[in-house]
């Protein structure tokens, strides 16, 4: 918990107070008040201080004062004074009269503030402005985060959408179309071998019918065999007188015999 | 090695080799399909952790 104290009452007080809270409504003051000119002066404040310097709930001494005629403001000079404030272990602002003033204690003090109002400046931070640090502070940590995810979702969604991923069947139809390819090849090529062995036959056929002698003879050929061994006859000299021949005609045959040469 | 108990980015670095592999194709058509099975199971666990972060994310903010 914060905790500023204050030495002295009236305007300056008020000052301190009121633009303290305004910055940071949560902060603590406990206030002494103590003469601030005359002779009672320099003791009362030096005692205050002592008690504030040994209060552990003091995080911070303010010694203020509003303005004054430099006769007024003498004792914020005054060696006692001075050494007492060297002496506080706790942090001291002072802010005393108006900015042109220059009493010892400045000098002195960890922190000089122009005016009371000043005093309160230094003394506590301004809520608004830590909470807007926060806020961005908060908005830059989110945003990291934020697009950290989304850029390892990227990622991942980039190697998901690879052919190998996204499309499996792919994998398959490679396999499907080989397989559908080479059983294609055979079948054609089955094909091509029953198409030629039929072309073949034909072929082997219509020599087979070029070769018979079938045509010849309704040509009006003979075929001429001897009879006892079926040979047939190209030269008369093969032949004998009374040789028994058999004449192949295109419609049937005759037996016929030799009876010159 | 249980899936589960693959880090994220081990889950990913394991998924980018698994997709170089098939991509490169070789292997037997039974290899391919467990790698793609593998890859599969690796993607589904990238995916519930970046699922995860973001719910945690989201139950961390302050509702806005």
């Amino acid at each position: 918990m914060d905790r500023r104290q204050v030495t002295r009452a009236s305007a300056a007080e008020r000052d301190v107070l009121t633009n303290a809270r305004r910055r940071w409504p949560a902060v603590e003051f406990r206030v002494i008040n103590v003469a601030v000119q005359g002779p009672g002066a320099v003791s009362q404040i030096i005692e205050a201080l002592g008690t504030l310097d040994a209060d552990p709930d003091t995080d911070l001494i303010i010694v203020a004062r509003g303005g004054g005629s430099v006769e007024d403001l003498l004792p914020f000079s005054d060696e006692a004074l001075c050494r007492a404030v060297f002496a506080c272990r706790t942090p001291v602002i002072s802010a005393i009269g108006h900015e042109t003033d220059t009493p010892l204690i400045d000098f002195v003090a960890d922190v000089r503030a122009s005016t009371p109002t000043d005093a309160a400046k230094r003394a506590v931070p301004d809520l608004a402005e830590e909470l807007s640090l926060i806020a961005a502070a908060r908005n830059r940590l989110d945003r990291a985060i934020v697009n950290r995810l989304d850029r390892e979702q990227q990622r991942l969604d980039a190697l998901r959408s690879r052919p190998v991923l996204a499309q499996p069947t792919t994998m398959l139809d490679t396999h499907a179309t080989q397989v559908a390819g080479l059983r294609d090849r055979a079948g054609r090529n089955l094909g091509h071998r029953v198409d030629r062995a039929g072309s073949d036959l034909l072929h082997t056929l219509a020599r087979l019918r070029g070769l018979s002698p079938l045509a010849t003879l309704e040509r009006g050929y003979a075929v001429v065999q001897r009879r006892t061994d079926g040979a047939v006859l190209r030269d008369p000299a093969e032949t004998a007188i009374d040789d028994d021949l058999r004449v192949r005609l295109a419609l049937g045959e005759l037996a016929a015999r030799v009876i010159a040469s | 090695m249980t899936s589960d108990d693959l880090s994220y980015e081990e889950a990913r670095a394991e998924l980018a080799r698994v997709v170089e592999r098939l991509e490169s194709g070789g292997g037997t058509l039974e290899e391919s399909l467990a790698l793609w099975e593998r890859g599969e199971k690796l993607a589904e666990i990238c995916q519930r952790w970046l699922d995860g972060a973001r719910a945690r994310l989201d139950a961390a903010r302050p509702s806005s």
